[in-house]
C-alpha cells in the first residue's frame, strides 16, 4: 500500500451498509478515494459493485425501501446526512450509466440541459462551453455538423461520450462510471477509455466494471468486492500481479464469477 | 445554511445559489401536480355533495318512497323512481345477456381462430367502433331497427309465444317497435366493441408459454381456452364485463331514443319503460317546479351509487389481475 | 401407446362446436356492427351538401345547415380540451412522478377510472346544480365545463400510462446531473412520452365530440348563430337529438348528416391517434 498512502484521499467510504428492503446488499465496506486517480471496482454480477456506486451520488434515493448506513466523506464532509442537498450532490459527482442514456432532444440541448440547471449564460458562450464539453469526450469532431440532430440519431459509442460530454459539461469533481463500455463494441470501448486516461488529469473517477482487463488498463486502484462485502483494495498493479486474499486471486484468473 | 454550502470552497456561490432556485421551483411544481390530483378528487367528491344537495328536498318529500313506487306525477308533485329504476336494471341486465356471450366469443375468435393477417385489421375496427358516439346506435334504433323490429320479428315473436305460458307474458302485447327489449338490444351491441376489446386486452395477458404447454400436451383449442386462459384471466373477463355493465346502466342516448318514456313497469319485455337517465334525459329541461328537478337530481343520486358500486368492483377485479399478469412475467 | 378413440372424438367433436359458436359469435357482432355503419353512411351522405357547412339551422321546412351546431361544439370542445388538458396532465405527473409510490396516488387512481366511465348524464346535473342553478341561466361556459370535467380523466389516464413507459435510467441519469425533479419531468420525461400524451389528448377530444347527455342539461341549444358563450349555444349533438325527436323528415335528413359527421370526425381522431402511437414505438 506504499503508492496509495502518497495519493491525497478524495472519499472516504467508512463502514457502509446498504439495504434494498430487508435485503443487505452491502456489509460495512470501508475504501478509500484517491483524487484525480481512476478507481475501478470489480467482482462477479450482485457483488454490490454498483450497488456502491449509487451511493455516492445517492441516485438510490429515487426510489422507495432502499437505504444506505454508514458514512461517505467527500472532502471530509458526510454525504449521507439527512440534510445533504442532493441536487448540490449530484452537481458534485457526475455519473455515467451502463446503458447510453441521451435525453430525447437534440444533441447541442443534450449538452447545454446540464449548463442551464446551473448557469445563465449568453447563447454564444453557451455555445462555447457545449464545444468544449464535446471535445473533451472526443465527440466534437463526430458530431459538430449535426448539433441539432437528436441525441438518439448517434450510434451506441457516441451516445455514450455524449453522455460523458454532459457529464463533464456541468463541471462536476467526481465521475462514476457504471460499466459504461459492456454495451459498446470493441473499438468504441478504446475510445472510452483513452477518454478516460485522459479525464483522470481533472476528475476523480470511480469505474465500475466486469471486464478485468478493462480494470487493468484504466485504474490506478483496484477494489475486488463479493457478496457485498469489501475483499480487497490495493493499487491496481498488487491486485493483478500479487493479490493478497485467496478468493480475489481466484476470481482474477477466472476460477469464479 | 451550513447543510447547503457542503463544501463551500469546492462549490461556486452561484452553483449553490443556482440550486436553491431549483429546489424552490421544484416544490412550486410538485404543487401544482399535487394540487391537480387532488382535484379529481374534488371532482369526484363533488359530484356526490352537489347531487346529494340537489336532491336534498325530494328525499326529504319522499323519504324511502321514492325508491318503491312507480308514481311519477308531474301535475300532483307525486314522484317515486322505481319505474326508472326497474328499468335501468332489466335494460342493462338483457344487454348484459347478450353482449357478455357474444363478446367473448369474438375475443377468442379474435386471440385463436382468427387468421393472423386479419387479428390486427378486425381488432382495430372493434376497437373503434368502441368509440363511436352513443348518440349514433340511438339514432339507428329509432329510424333503422325500430321500424324493422317492428314489422318483422315482433309480430313474428308475439306470435310464437302466444300459447306458452309465462313467456306468453314476457312478449305480449302490440308490436311499438320501441321499448325494453329493443333498448336492451340497441346496448347490447354498443358495448359489445368495448367487451369485445377489453376481453381480448385480457386474453393476451395470459402468457404464450402458459399456452404453448397446453397445447403441446395435446390440448385442442377449446380445451386451452376452458382450462388455461379463461381460469387465468377470469378476474380480468369479470372486470370487463363489469366495466361494460357501468357503461350499459349510465348509457343515455342509445336508449333515450328507443326507449318509449313510460313510468310503469309492464310485464311484457315490448312495452316501452324508461330508465334513470332517458328520463333525465327527457324530462330535466322541460321539468317546471323545484320538486320536480330535484327528483331528477334524486334518481341522478341513485344512478351515481349503482354506478359506483359495479365500476368500484370493476376495478377491484382488473386490479387483481394486473397484480397477478405481473408476478408470472416478472 | 393405446389411444381411447371415443374420449379423443368426444374431444374433438365439443373442440368442433366450440369454434363454430365462437365463429358465429364474431360473425354476428360484426354483421350488426356493418349494418349500423351502413346506414348511417347511406342516410347521412343524403343530407350532406355545402349548405350544411354554411347554413344555420332551419325551421322545419325550410332549407338550412349546422353551421351554428357545428360552430358551438368545436367552440365548446376547444374550450373543454384547452382547460381540462393541463390539469390531467399536471395530475397525470403526480401519479406517475412524485407521488409513484404513494398511497394518495393508489387513492387518486382508483377515482380517476372510475370517473373515466362515470355515466356522462351525472356530470351533467353536476355542472347543472354547481353551475346553471347558481348563475340561473344555460350557457355555453357551462357546456364547456362539463366537458373539461369529462376530459381530464382520460388525459389523466393516458399521462400516467405514457410516463411509466418512460425508463427510469433516463430519469436516472437527468437527476445524475444534479437537476430538481421538476427539470427532468418538464425537460425529460415529458418530452420522451410526448407523442403518448398527444394520444390521449385526441382520444379525449374524440371522447367529448359526440357527448349528448351533459349538453341537453348545461346548455340547451339555440336555432340561431351565436357565439355568446353566455348564452345558450348550439351543438351537433343536442341538435342531432333535437332533429331526430321531431316528426319532420327534412329535420331527420339533417340529424343524421349530423351523426356521420360526428362519427367522421371521431374516426378520424382515433386513426390519427392510433397512427401517432404506432410511429411512436417503432
Amino acid at each position: 500500500m506504499d503508492t496509495a498512502v502518497r495519493d491525497k484521499v478524495k472519499v472516504e467510504i467508512e463502514d457502509l451498509s446498504f439495504y434494498y428492503g430487508d435485503n443487505k446488499a452491502l456489509k460495512n465496506v470501508t475504501v478509500p478515494l484517491h483524487d484525480r486517480k481512476v478507481t475501478a471496482f470489480i467482482g462477479p454480477s450482485g457483488c454490490g459493485k454498483s450497488t456502491l456506486l449509487r451511493v455516492l451520488n445517492r441516485i438510490y434515493e429515487l426510489y422507495p425501501g432502499q437505504r444506505a448506513e454508514g458514512r461517505v466523506l467527500i472532502d471530509g464532509e458526510d454525504i449521507l446526512h439527512t440534510r445533504q442537498d442532493l441536487n448540490l450532490l449530484r452537481a458534485r459527482v457526475g455519473m455515467v450509466f451502463q446503458k447510453p442514456t441521451p435525453f430525447p432532444m437534440t444533441i447541442w440541448d443534450n449538452i447545454a440541459f446540464g449548463i442551464r440547471l446551473y448557469e445563465k449564460l449568453p447563447r454564444s458562450v453557451l455555445d462555447g462551453r457545449v464545444e468544449d464539453a464535446l471535445q473533451r469526450a472526443a465527440l466534437w469532431g463526430e458530431v459538430k455538423d449535426k448539433l441539432k440532430e437528436s441525441g438518439l440519431s448517434l450510434s451506441g459509442g457516441q451516445q455514450q461520450r455524449l453522455c460523458i460530454a454532459r457529464t463533464v459539461a456541468t463541471q462536476p469533481e467526481i465521475i462514476l462510471l457504471d460499466e459504461p463500455c459492456s454495451a459498446l463494441d470493441p473499438i468504441s470501448t478504446a475510445k472510452i477509455e483513452e477518454l478516460i486516461d485522459e479525464l483522470v488529469k481533472d476528475y476523480t473517477i470511480v469505474i465500475v466494471t466486469h471486464n478485468m482487463q478493462q480494470a487493468s488498463r484504466t485504474s490506478d486502484y483496484t477494489a475486488f468486492m463479493y457478496l457485498g462485502e469489501m475483499i480487497e483494495f490495493d493499487v491496481t498493479e498488487k491486485i493483478f500481479t500479487a493479490p493478497s486474499n485467496k478468493r480475489t486471486e481466484s476470481y482474477i484468473t477466472g476460477r469464479f464469477g | 445554511m451550513a447543510n447547503l454550502a457542503l463544501s463551500p470552497t469546492a462549490v461556486p456561490e452561484s452553483k449553490i445559489a443556482a440550486i436553491k432556485r431549483g429546489s424552490a421551483g421544484d416544490a412550486r411544481f410538485r404543487g401544482m401536480t399535487f394540487v391537480a390530483a387532488f382535484l379529481v378528487v374534488v371532482i369526484f367528491a363533488g359530484i356526490m355533495i352537489a347531487l346529494a344537495i340537489g336532491a336534498w328536498p325530494a328525499i326529504m318529500e319522499f323519504g324511502w318512497s321514492f325508491l318503491f313506487s312507480q308514481k311519477w306525477n308531474p301535475v300532483t308533485e307525486k314522484f317515486g323512481a322505481l319505474a326508472s329504476i326497474y328499468g335501468t336494471l332489466v335494460t342493462s341486465f338483457l344487454a348484459m345477456l347478450l353482449a357478455v356471450p357474444v363478446g367473448i366469443g369474438i375475443a377468442i375468435f379474435l386471440t385463436e381462430i382468427c387468421p393472423r393477417f386479419l387479428r390486427r385489421p378486425i381488432g382495430i375496427a372493434i376497437e373503434l367502433l368502441a368509440g363511436i358516439p352513443s348518440i349514433v346506435y340511438g339514432i339507428w334504433g329509432l329510424f333503422v331497427f325500430a321500424p324493422f323490429f317492428q314489422s318483422t320479428v315482433q309480430p313474428w315473436l308475439i306470435e310464437v309465444f302466444a300459447d306458452i305460458p309465462w313467456l306468453q307474458d314476457l312478449f305480449a302485447g302490440p308490436p311499438y317497435g320501441i321499448g325494453i327489449f329493443t333498448s336492451s338490444f340497441i346496448l347490447s351491441i354498443m358495448i359489445l366493441p368495448f367487451i369485445s376489446a377489453v376481453t381480448r386486452d385480457v386474453f393476451n395477458t395470459v402468457p404464450p408459454t402458459l399456452k404453448e404447454s397446453a397445447y403441446a400436451m395435446g390440448c385442442t383449442t377449446w380445451e386451452v381456452v376452458w382450462r388455461v386462459v379463461l381460469p387465468f384471466s377470469r378476474a380480468g373477463v369479470v372486470g370487463g364485463a363489469m366495466l361494460a355493465l357501468g357503461r350499459a346502466l349510465g348509457e343515455t342516448m342509445a336508449v333515450t331514443f328507443v326507449i318509449g318514456n313510460s313510468h310503469r313497469i309492464h310485464e311484457s319485455l315490448f312495452a316501452p319503460g324508461t330508465t334513470i337517465s332517458a328520463t333525465i334525459a327527457n324530462e330535466f329541461t322541460e321539468a317546471v317546479g323545484d320538486l320536480y328537478h330535484s327528483s331528477l337530481i334524486e334518481a341522478g343520486l341513485i344512478l351515481f351509487f349503482i354506478s359506483f358500486v359495479v365500476l368500484a368492483s370493476a376495478q377491484i377485479m382488473l386490479r387483481a389481475l394486473e397484480r397477478r399478469a405481473g408476478g408470472m412475467s416478472g | 401407446m393405446k389411444l381411447n378413440r371415443m374420449i379423443y372424438k368426444g374431444r374433438k367433436g365439443r373442440n368442433a362446436v366450440f369454434l363454430t359458436l365462437s365463429t358465429l359469435a364474431a360473425a354476428f357482432g360484426i354483421v350488426w356492427l356493418a349494418l349500423i355503419l351502413y346506414s348511417l353512411f347511406y342516410n347521412g351522405i343524403n343530407g350532406i351538401s355545402l349548405k350544411v357547412f354554411t347554413e344555420m339551422t332551419p325551421p322545419p321546412g325550410e332549407d338550412g345547415g349546422l353551421a351554428n351546431a357545428i360552430f358551438g361544439s368545436v367552440a365548446m370542445s376547444f374550450l373543454g380540451v384547452a382547460a381540462g388538458t393541463p390539469i390531467g396532465l399536471l395530475a397525470g405527473t403526480y401519479l406517475a412522478e412524485y407521488g409513484r409510490y404513494s398511497w394518495v396516488s393508489g387513492v387518486v387512481r382508483f377515482i380517476n377510472d372510475i370517473l373515466l366511465s362515470a355515466p356522462s348524464i351525472l356530470i351533467g346535473l353536476f355542472i347543472y346544480v354547481i353551475i346553471v342553478a347558481t348563475t340561473h341561466r344555460f350557457s355555453g361556459w357551462a357546456g364547456a365545463a362539463a366537458l373539461t370535467v369529462l376530459v381530464i380523466p382520460v388525459v389523466v389516464r393516458t399521462t400516467e400510462n405514457m410516463l411509466l413507459l418512460v425508463p427510469n435510467g433516463l430519469r436516472e441519469a437527468a437527476a445524475a446531473l444534479g437537476a430538481p425533479r421538476s427539470a427532468i419531468i418538464k425537460a425529460v420525461t415529458w418530452r420522451a412520452a410526448r407523442a403518448g400524451i398527444l394520444t390521449g389528448v385526441l382520444l379525449a377530444v374524440a371522447r367529448i365530440s359526440g357527448e349528448t347527455a351533459p349538453l341537453l342539461l348545461t346548455v340547451l341549444s339555440n336555432q340561431f348563430w351565436s357565439t355568446d358563450m353566455g348564452g345558450p349555444i348550439a351543438s351537433l349533438p343536442v341538435m342531432i337529438y333535437n332533429f331526430a325527436m321531431s316528426p319532420y323528415e327534412d329535420w331527420h335528413k339533417l340529424a343524421w348528416a349530423g351523426a356521420l359527421l360526428i362519427t367522421a370526425a371521431v374516426l378520424a381522431l382515433s386513426i390519427t391517434a392510433r397512427i401517432l402511437e404506432s410511429s411512436k414505438r417503432s
